[in-house]
């Protein structure tokens, strides 16, 4: 019998290009996680961090230095990294551990610094979380592999690059009511398909920027989030999926396995269906992505998210709003972090913390993550305790 | 005199030698004959662990690809270049590569012919489109 799982506090730095060390973000989102949530670190018995490249910043086993700086050297902790999917697989585990009453309480913490390191070296590292010998080896950077695959879904289905134009926007003018956003700058249509291309046919503004930043949850079983009298949600479903690793195995590049797989489990638990989601942050590195997201999580029927988008299906005040807080997109990617940050907006809106990017009347929400270009992903589903 | 001992090489190093002939290297299961391109240990379809090579003629069709214009480190000497994915003529199995002398959309249609003519120590296996195929 699982018990059920509550976060019951939430922190994020800001996400950007941030001056401090990696070690240090990691413990500003840590203490407002902990603050938020109303404990002290002794509450917590077991530490889940997420991170991809610490070793830019000298520092790798990255689980017992946060432990021991919280205060709780003696509690154990173990470092998660499955690329830009990183921060949902850990979140995952940490889920998995109190559901099967190992803990009652656990901090989950994505986080990562890159920014230093500069375009060429950001786009040659991230580039090691492909199928390097078919993919980064051969010259295809993460924008290439995305722009593969847009050049896939724009043969294949009614669709243009003015379509992807519209997710970006979408999600800029989200992201502009974040205080904790990376790009807080509304574009155009203009703006983006006049922007320099980056790997064709995706452009500078259909891409993700490059992020610092961290964010952390406070997990607890249901009794520890009763006790503590402080408002909390209920994690209803959850799911792990996985693709093959080269985007050349797959036997249809316009959809992401992964993603399907996921959020049919997590579905399937929650005992839910995709037009019960209120509203979703979903894994939009490229705009590409958005698109093939919102048909993979089963919001709209394939071929047809680019036609949902044109009718503004998924803006704030639309039928299922998409990426609220402004999405990778504007909101910002340290890739590490990015899967905890979608769950610290999910409690932001649901404790009333999310200011005009509020959505109205949300009860249920998805949250929505992956690795690479799908080869892992994790989705899982909150309910809004009243 | 000290005994020379001759590593057997790895398959990576055998598919890369394949390439340079203008060949791709293939794992064929010996209990389903499910064809496999990458390094492979279990079968993904019956699990079996044992394969035999093949060797495949590397011409293809474009089934997608970019054109990168912001460039990893080590692909700065090439002035335009796309990353292609392709399906083989012979096998059906896609691969993918690197195809320099591409800076347009123009300049390379989907199912344009293509073939394998190398493998590069920085870029990889290296695509041409096949003239004799258009």
């Amino acid at each position: 019998m699982r018990e059920k799982v509550c976060v019951l506090g939430a922190g994020s730095t800001k996400y950007g290009k941030l001056n401090e060390s990696i070690v240090e973000i990691a413990l500003n989102a840590s203490k407002d996680a902990i603050d938020s949530a109303g404990i002290t670190p002794r509450d917590i018995k077991a530490g889940y961090i997420s991170n991809v490249f610490g070793v830019t910043d000298k520092q790798v086993h990255m689980a017992p230095v946060i432990m021991s700086n919280l205060g709780i050297p003696d509690v154990p902790g173990l470092t998660i990294e499955s690329a830009c999917g990183s921060g949902s697989i850990m979140f995952r585990e940490a889920y998995a551990n109190i559901a099967a009453g190992f803990y009652d309480c656990v901090i989950a913490l994505g986080v990562e610094k890159i920014t230093h390191t500069g375009t060429v070296e950001s786009t040659t590292l991230f580039s090691y979380c492909s199928d390097f010998f078919y993919e980064g080896g051969n010259g295809a950077s993460f924008p290439g592999l995305f722009g593969s695959m847009a050049r896939a879904y724009l043969a294949t289905y009614k669709s243009s690059e003015e379509d992807l134009a519209k997710i970006a926007v979408k999600n800029h003018e989200n992201g502009f009511f974040n205080p904790k956003a990376h790009i807080k700058k509304k574009i155009t249509i203009d703006d983006v398909l006049n922007s320099p291309v980056v790997a064709s046919p995706l452009k500078l503004y259909d891409c993700c920027p490059f992020s610092d930043g961290a964010s952390a949850v406070i997990l607890c079983n249901e009794e520890f989030a009763k006790k503590s009298g402080k408002p909390y949600l209920e994690v209803i479903g959850s799911g792990r999926g996985a693709s093959p690793a080269a985007v050349q195995s797959r036997k249809d590049i316009t959809t992401i396995p992964s993603t399907i797989d996921a959020a049919q489990q997590a579905y399937k638990m929650a005992n839910l269906s995709p037009k019960d989601i209120d509203f979703a942050e979903v894994h939009d590195c490229f705009t590409i992505a958005e698109l093939i997201d919102i048909e993979d999580l089963g919001f709209f029927p394939k071929g047809s998210g680019a036609q949902a988008v044109r009718e503004g299906r998924t803006t704030l005040r639309g039928d299922i709003p998409v990426n609220p807080s402004g999405g990778l997109k504007s909101k910002g990617h340290p890739i590490g972090a990015t899967g905890v940050g979608q769950v610290v907006e999910v409690f932001e809106q649901f404790t009333n913390k999310a200011g005009e990017r509020t959505v109205k009347d949300a009860k249920i929400a998805l949250t929505h993550n992956f690795g690479a270009t799908g080869a892992s992903a994790a989705v899982h589903i909150f309910k809004k305790m009243e | 005199m000290s005994k020379v001992q001759t590593q057997k090489q790895s398959s990576r190093e055998q598919f890369i030698d394949c390439a340079k002939t203008g060949k791709i290297l293939v794992n064929q299961c010996k209990k389903c004959d499910n064809l496999i391109l990458e390094t492979v240990y279990f079968c993904d379809k019956c699990f079996n662990n044992s394969f035999k090579q093949v060797i495949f003629n590397g011409k293809g069709k474009v089934v997608t690809y970019t054109i990168q214009s912001v460039v990893p480190e080590g692909f700065e000497d090439v002035a335009s270049y796309a990353w292609v994915v392709f399906k083989m003529d012979e096998c059906g199995l896609n691969v993918s590569g690197f195809l320099p002398g591409i800076s347009s959309p123009a300049d390379l249609p989907l199912g344009t012919p293509i073939k394998v003519i190398d493998f590069h120590d920085k870029h990889g296996l290296v695509l041409k489109k096949d003239e004799n195929s258009l």
